[in-house]
């Protein structure tokens, strides 16, 4: 696992700055992930770890800085476009379509590479048929994936927690993303949960880069090659897992974090 | 549910059987509509009292209506208090284009189905940046500015007093004046409407609509443009509702600044929360409801309110899905009793 940035990095920041009025969130947060890489996002309670996450996948406009991905600037494009290309999220709450089946959720995450038209889809053009089975193998690729085989009519909503986290998963999957931002995925799991999930983000890896903010500490050390460490909105140390967190600085924050805030 | 059939096409241990499916569901749907067509014709001859029949007719009309709404409400999951602003369009549309400009009523209603649609994305371009409250809100507050305009617009709309003396209404040489003729005409549109509802639902439009009601932000990051759905099915509701005005002048032959209230919209969504927004026909089963329970309880319009305030309570604690949610609850309960029955 190399420590230094790649020469072509696919995700890359530099000097964010986000202030909503008086309160400065980020201040000169910069970052380098090379492709293939699993890197955690790590930082105690309100340190903008999640501000950060929501500027790197454009759902929230930074106040100044450069973000691209995969070589192209992405500030000021609306976040549906970039979803398109190539980059996926989950989310910490509300993770998943919670009224429809399991298998509707599969569906909805089809749309970014959905585009055939009314008269295709009625008279079945060949190549609607050819993308309808190529779709056919790929949800039950993934539904083996995220182990929702057999659950495939059931309300995503009356899920246990712990497999919407991987409903969440299979719906990013579906677009087949070469990135993928995961919002703090195990928390509130428990365990046994955890360790499924660890297993599930190692299977999927392959060919992609991840990006993962989290809480679990036992997720970054499992997961990530490399963390990045944000504290009051500065970055404070980006280093392999067991590196950081020994690091002073880092000590320092979390066992102070209540005198901090 | 809206794709649970698409949903359920994907199976891939239905998929050797899905066109046969999809052909049993075919036949299947071609049934239903050939047995509402009979039962239209049927209640055509089986009434003949005209006051039963034009209302019946008008019911159809705002029944239409409701169904508009609901394609906002169940739809993209906004509330549209200002759609009666449609409605107001279609009324007036007919109006001033048969007793002004002397059209013939059908040209007088495309005119205004086509302003309609102008409108919605007009104001859908201003308004659907806010969502929640503040689109309720600002298109509630515009239906207030066009009854503003429509009163002292009196060269025009005839002012407070409204625009009546109308012209025997007509399409082509279907006479709107005649009971019969006026509900068969407005049960076709709505059958027709329903039809095409449906198929809105099961399309990948109707999911990306029902993906933004459910979970705007999960929609965004799976490629969903969230504005331009939102945006599309307000341009795509605004017609419908212009239509049920237009339909609706025949039965109260005056249109007056009142087509304008929030009343109206409000009579609509009731319906829709009366049948039930998840389901097509929900609204339609709404409007029914809505015109019968006043008409065989002889209520006086006030205690109206009071009753249907009184049973939209009942139905969001015991069936927040509509009324049709204890047919459903009642068939699922039925169902896993004969699964228990079948494992034992």
């Amino acid at each position: 696992m190399t420590i230094a940035a790649a020469e072509r990095p696919v995700v890359s920041a530099r000097d964010i700055v986000k202030r909503y009025g008086g309160v400065t969130a980020l201040n000169g947060v910069s970052l380098d992930v090379e492709e293939g890489e699993i890197f955690g996002i790590i930082g105690p309670n309100g340190a903008g770890k999640s501000t950060l996450f929501d500027i790197l996948c454009g759902i929230t406009v930074p106040t100044s800085g450069s973000i691209r991905i995969m070589g192209s600037e992405i500030s000021g494009m609306p976040p549906h476009l970039i979803a398109r290309s190539g980059v996926a999220r989950t989310f910490q709450r509300t993770a998943v379509f919670a009224e429809s089946t399991v298998l509707e959720n599969l569906l909805f995450g089809r749309h970014a590479s959905f585009h055939h038209g009314v008269l295709g889809r009625i008279v079945g053009s060949k190549s609607y048929v050819r993308d309808q089975q190529a779709f056919q193998d790929r949800v039950e690729e993934i539904l083996a994936l995220i182990g929702l085989d057999g659950e495939r009519h059931r309300k995503a909503g009356v899920l246990a927690y712990g497999v919407q986290r991987r409903l969440a998963v299979g719906i990013a999957l579906m677009s087949d993303p070469k990135i993928m931002f995961l919002d703090e995925p195990a928390a509130g799991m428990n365990g046994r949960e955890t360790a499924d999930f660890i297993a599930l983000i190692r299977a999927i890896a392959p060919g992609r880069t991840i990006l993962i903010v989290e809480h679990d500490m036992a997720v970054i050390r499992q997961l990530c090659g490399r963390a990045l460490v944000v504290v009051d909105g500065k970055p404070v140390v980006v280093d392999a897992p067991h590196h950081v967190l020994s690091h002073p600085e880092v000590v320092t924050a979390y066992l102070g974090a209540d005198d901090d805030e | 549910m809206a794709i649970q059939d698409f949903g359920t096409m994907m199976d891939r241990k239905r998929a050797g059987a899905m066109n046969g499916n999809k052909a049993a569901r075919a036949a299947r749907e071609a049934i239903y509509v050939a047995c509402a067509a009979v039962a239209i014709a049927a209640f055509a001859f089986a009434f003949t009292d005209p006051f039963v029949v034009t209302l019946a007719g008008y019911t159809c009309a705002f029944a239409l209506f409701a169904l508009s709404i609901n394609i906002i409400l169940g739809g993209v999951g906004e509330v549209p208090l200002g759609q009666c602003l449609f409605f107001g369009v279609g009324a007036y549309g007919a109006a001033i284009g048969m007793g002004k400009l002397g059209l013939p009523f059908e040209v007088a209603v495309l005119i205004a189905l086509v302003l309609s649609v102008v409108l919605a994305a007009i104001i859908g371009v201003i308004t659907l940046r806010l969502t929640g409250a503040y689109f309720s809100i600002v298109s509630w507050g515009l239906t207030g500015v066009a009854m503003v305009a429509a009163t002292n617009l009196e060269e025009i709309t005839g002012g407070p007093l409204g625009l009546f003396g109308f012209p025997p209404i007509e399409i082509g040489p279907l006479q709107l004046s005649d009971p019969q003729t006026y509900f068969a005409v407005t049960a076709t549109i709505l059958l027709l409407a329903i039809v095409f509802l449906v198929a809105l639902r099961r399309s990948p439009f109707g999911a990306a609509m029902d993906s933004v009601r459910q979970n705007p932000h999960l929609a965004r990051s799976v490629g969903v443009d969230v504005a331009r759905v939102r945006l599309k099915a307000f341009m795509l509701s605004a017609p419908f509702a212009a239509l049920a005005g237009a339909l609706a002048v025949p039965y109260t032959q005056i249109v007056t600044p009142e087509v304008f209230s929030v009343a109206n919209t409000v009579d609509g969504l009731l319906m829709v929360l009366l049948g039930g927004a998840q389901l097509v026909v929900g609204p339609v089963i709404g409007a029914a409801m809505f015109t019968l329970i006043p008409q065989a309880m002889n209520l006086d319009p006030n205690v109206r309110i009071l009753v249907f305030s009184s049973i939209i309570i009942l139905i969001m604690m015991f069936a927040p899905g509509g009324l049709h949610q204890l047919g459903v609850a009642l068939r699922d309960r039925l169902g896993r009793r004969t699964d228990d029955d079948r494992s034992r």
